[in-house]
């Protein structure tokens, strides 16, 4: 089979069948069922057979799949109707598809689930092409074969995965991803285009379930928003991978203007607050790469210049408000950059229709006019490259940030700034998760005391529990007695948790460095000695 | 011409193919699809955190529900069908603690009362003590209560056994646990209601208490003598015993099971003697590890001796390591 490669959108439509080699009769059939047979195939590898449930969930797939290609080839030889796919290879899908997987490459190196979730992300790009071969079939159309599942999968496994037990929802939103591309269309310059980002689509839907059943812990979405950082210099890579997808396909305007929105409301909150917005970062790192890798499907953003800077300023806004908007409601935080892209995408037309209804030149081409001789996009990539550097130097992309600092925020809690004693609550809470038992124990006197957030002698109990059973002796004897409050400045391997400012822990830091370390966060007994913590000990 | 004519095109000389042919599903019938594919997916998996939440709380009450077992009440959280639902008074005044290694010549050095005393005197107000150490079954009447911990205490243990596998603050817990079911109830004891009522809290023994209430104050090296027998108490053997299943009437007190079966946490922490209640908040930068008493039934006879003094870390289960409570005064 003679395979043809299109460089540009308007091949898709070419008229030229020399363009693209047909393959077009029953044994069309063989391309899925062999793909479903794969997907069988992979359910014995050790990864998926080490849990039933996932096991079962790719029989289930595949015996979907397969009963649905017999039901379509019943139909076909009952009607004599063909089922033909031919092959199209789109530079927007493979060339998406390959700086998605250098960054899985990068990430998984420092994150180790990512390598073992291989074997599941194949699965996934296996039920992909075949279901969405399966529905252009129903539809009675040619599917066109080529690299357009992969960046859907890809981005899909980039923001959410469900866990191994429930594995059967993550193919359920794969196909509702791409049910959604066939079905919620609309008609846009005069062509059916479909309104929403088939990945943005799904994740959309499947956070909003997720919140409202209350059953975020199913997946690994917190996890992997969290888990980002842990691969050093992330802000780095993820602007160098960007940069490429920006060259080929002119998206410079949304992920600039968007990360610009973010950096200058960020920016702006601090400078009246003098407390950061996001706890770890300028703008989280999974907000950054959603930025570059979510909102920027061309087929669903807009086409003008003006249209994708008001695109990309209204995802901005939008994350920023949706972060408040979720932590208020007591939801994870992680979802805000996956709700707002739906969103966008309905507010597609309505900003093409906004810049129409401009009839200022100036305005309408402020962003290309006369620019790098008419290529408009390397200016827009130029200016962003000297926003990012600027950024940097800074300090405010990758490296320690003030809002690791837990003394900044103990410091900006005993000033009474704005929210900040809620924030450290997450953040100590957030550590303890990560067996820091000095935060545990500190969360669990902030709830006996009742002082900057509601007595909860509950919730103190737990936490307290829990940084005993680490060994941190204050902890312990705050649980045998409740009239007691003890407090303890971190222990060493507390310091390994606490000081690794969103990266990896710190197990093979010396203890000096590890000290020093503490001192430049502002942890007073680190600076007045390297070797005995004195106790700090508070009894009501 | 559309891809999707091109595809049902005709053949040349089929005339009437284009009309017969079935109409392609339409979107209404996909998005329906779709929208009952998210319908489903909020339906089911609302259904299946809330069933598996109800599966722990199953699990928890049924293990709870253990019928009747000889000598313990089922409608008193399984404690002892005894006068004081097996809590067994221990008097005020003051008793020898440590080791003479002169007497007692398995010893060892953390025994030791300080560089000049082999032993001290300490005194202690009167307080109550479990006469069997806590069980599985009364352990269970806890988690069914807690769904959270009821996987950790496995389903197949006999009610009568020694709860073990039980982290240091899960030992706490059950102790608060219990003191608010005492503290409720009308069927508690008058004695043990007074008792509570004037500031009685229900924990689990300091060191101290255990080891008075475990050689009395005469100072014995075992619960029932200075003599070793196996008749007394289960250790250098291959599996736990159900609680009181080596009745002790020579031991101080009466107690069952202080030596051996299995290790019993106490609320001190290990630290040099002499021994002082007040210092245990001292040393606070360094790791927890508490003391337990007693040994276990895999251990050797110097280590079920009254004096020994055991360290574990908090967060350690261990199927050797259990506890049993006391109600004292602070």
């Amino acid at each position: 089979m003679a395979i043809s490669a299109s460089s540009n959108n308007s091949s898709r439509n070419s008229k030229n069948s020399a363009d693209k080699q047909t393959r077009s009769s029953m044994a069309a059939f063989k391309f899925p069922f062999a793909l479903s047979i794969a997907l069988i195939i992979l359910s014995f590898v050790p990864r998926v057979q080490g849990n039933p449930i996932l096991a079962w969930s790719f029989w289930g797939a595949a015996a979907v799949l397969l009963m649905w290609q017999a039901y379509l080839l019943f139909n076909s030889r009952n009607n004599n109707e063909e089922r033909a796919f031919s092959i199209l290879l789109r530079p927007q899908h493979y060339i998406q598809g390959m700086v998605q997987i250098s960054l899985y490459v990068y990430w998984g190196y420092y994150w180790r689930p990512v390598y073992d979730h291989a074997w599941l992300i194949l699965a996934q790009l296996l039920f992909a092409y075949t279901f969405d071969m399966l529905l252009t079939w129903s539809r009675r159309r040619e599917y066109s074969l080529g690299f357009g599942p992969v960046p859907i999968i890809l981005s899909i496994n980039l923001f959410l995965w469900f866990r191994d037990d429930w594995f059967y929802m993550q193919f359920v939103m794969i196909a509702v991803g791409f049910m959604g591309k066939e079905y919620v269309r609309w008609n846009r310059d005069g062509r059916s285009s479909h309104i929403f980002n088939p990945s943005a689509f799904a994740l959309g839907l499947f956070s909003l379930v997720l919140i409202a059943t209350n059953t975020t812990d199913l997946t690994w979405g917190q996890e992997i928003a969290s888990t980002l950082t842990l691969a050093p210099n992330i802000y780095t890579f993820l602007f160098l991978i960007g940069l490429v997808v920006m060259y080929f396909f002119s998206i410079t305007l949304v992920a600039g203007m968007s990360a610009v929105t973010l950096f200058g409301l960020s920016a702006l909150y601090s400078a009246g607050t003098g407390v950061p917005y996001f706890l770890d970062s300028e703008i989280p790192a999974a907000v950054f790469l959603g930025l570059h890798l979510l909102i920027t499907d061309p087929s669903t953003s807009p086409r003008t210049p003006l249209g994708k800077t008001i695109f990309g300023v209204l995802y901005g806004l939008g994350v920023f408000a949706l972060y408040t908007l979720l932590g208020a409601m007591g939801e994870p935080t992680f979802y805000d950059k996956l709700l707002v892209v739906p969103l966008l995408n309905l507010s597609v037309i309505a900003i093409d229709r906004t810049v129409r209804s401009i009839h200022s030149a100036a305005l309408l081409n402020v962003w290309k006019e006369g620019w790098f001789g008419g290529r408009s996009n390397l200016a827009h990539m130029s200016i962003w490259i000297v926003i990012f550097a600027s950024m940097s130097f800074l300090g405010k992309t990758d490296g320690k940030h003030q809002g690791d600092s837990l003394p900044f925020w103990e410091q900006a809690c005993a000033s009474d700034l704005s929210n900040a004693c809620g924030r450290m609550l997450q953040l100590e809470a957030t550590y303890c998760g990560d067996n820091a038992a000095w935060a545990c124990n500190e969360i669990g006197a902030h709830y006996r005391e009742g002082i900057i957030t509601e007595s909860n002698e509950e919730l103190s109990m737990a936490y307290f529990s829990r940084g005993c059973e680490l060994k941190f002796r204050a902890a312990c004897l705050n649980l045998l007695d409740t009239e007691l409050v003890l407090r303890e400045v971190p222990h060493e391997l507390d310091l390994r948790l606490l000081l690794r400012e969103g990266g990896q822990n710190l197990m093979t830091l010396s203890e000096q460095e590890l000290f020093e370390r503490a001192c430049e966060h502002d942890w007073a007994f680190a600076c007045a000695s390297t070797k005995s913590p004195e106790s700090n000990r508070t009894q009501i | 011409m559309s891809k999707s004519q091109r595809a049902a095109e005709p053949k040349p000389g089929d005339q009437c193919i284009d009309s017969a042919l079935p109409q392609a599903p339409g979107r209404a019938l996909g998005l329906t699809i779709m929208c009952l594919a998210i319908v489903f997916v909020a339906v089911w998996m609302t259904v299946q955190s809330r069933q598996q939440l109800s599966q722990k709380i199953t699990a928890s009450s049924s293990s709870s529900q253990q019928g009747t077992m000889t000598g313990f009440l089922d409608n008193a959280w399984f404690l002892p069908d005894e006068p004081l639902l097996g809590f067994v008074r221990i008097p005020s005044g003051p008793f020898a603690m440590g080791s003479n290694p002169a007497l007692d010549r398995l010893a060892y050095e953390n025994e030791r009362w300080s560089s000049n005393r082999r032993q001290g005197s300490v005194e202690i107000d009167d307080f109550y003590i479990g006469l069997f150490e806590v069980t599985a079954a009364q352990f269970r009447a806890f988690t069914a209560e807690h769904p959270d911990l009821a996987n950790e205490v496995a389903a197949d243990i006999q009610g009568d056994m020694p709860v073990t596998n039980i982290t240091w603050p899960e030992a706490l817990a059950y102790a608060r646990w219990l003191q608010r079911k005492l503290a409720s109830s009308a069927d508690t004891p008058a004695e043990l209601r007074n008792y509570l009522a004037a500031g009685g809290q229900v924990s689990i023994p300091s060191e101290a208490e255990w080891e008075k209430a475990a050689r009395g104050a005469d100072g014995r090296i075992f619960p029932w003598g200075n003599t070793p027998s196996t008749e007394f108490a289960n250790y250098g053997a291959r599996s736990i015993l159900p609680v009181g299943s080596k009745p002790c009437a020579e031991c101080a007190f009466g107690l069952q099971d202080m030596s051996g079966n299995v290790w019993e946490l106490t609320r001190s922490p290990l630290q040099a003697y002499p021994y002082n209640p007040n210092d245990d908040a001292e040393n606070l930068s360094e790791d927890a590890l508490w003391v337990m008493r007693g040994g276990s039934f895999v251990d050797s006879l110097g280590n079920v001796r009254a004096a020994v003094r055991g360290g574990v870390d908090p967060g350690v289960r261990n199927n050797t390591i259990g506890f049993r409570v006391v109600i004292s005064k602070p």
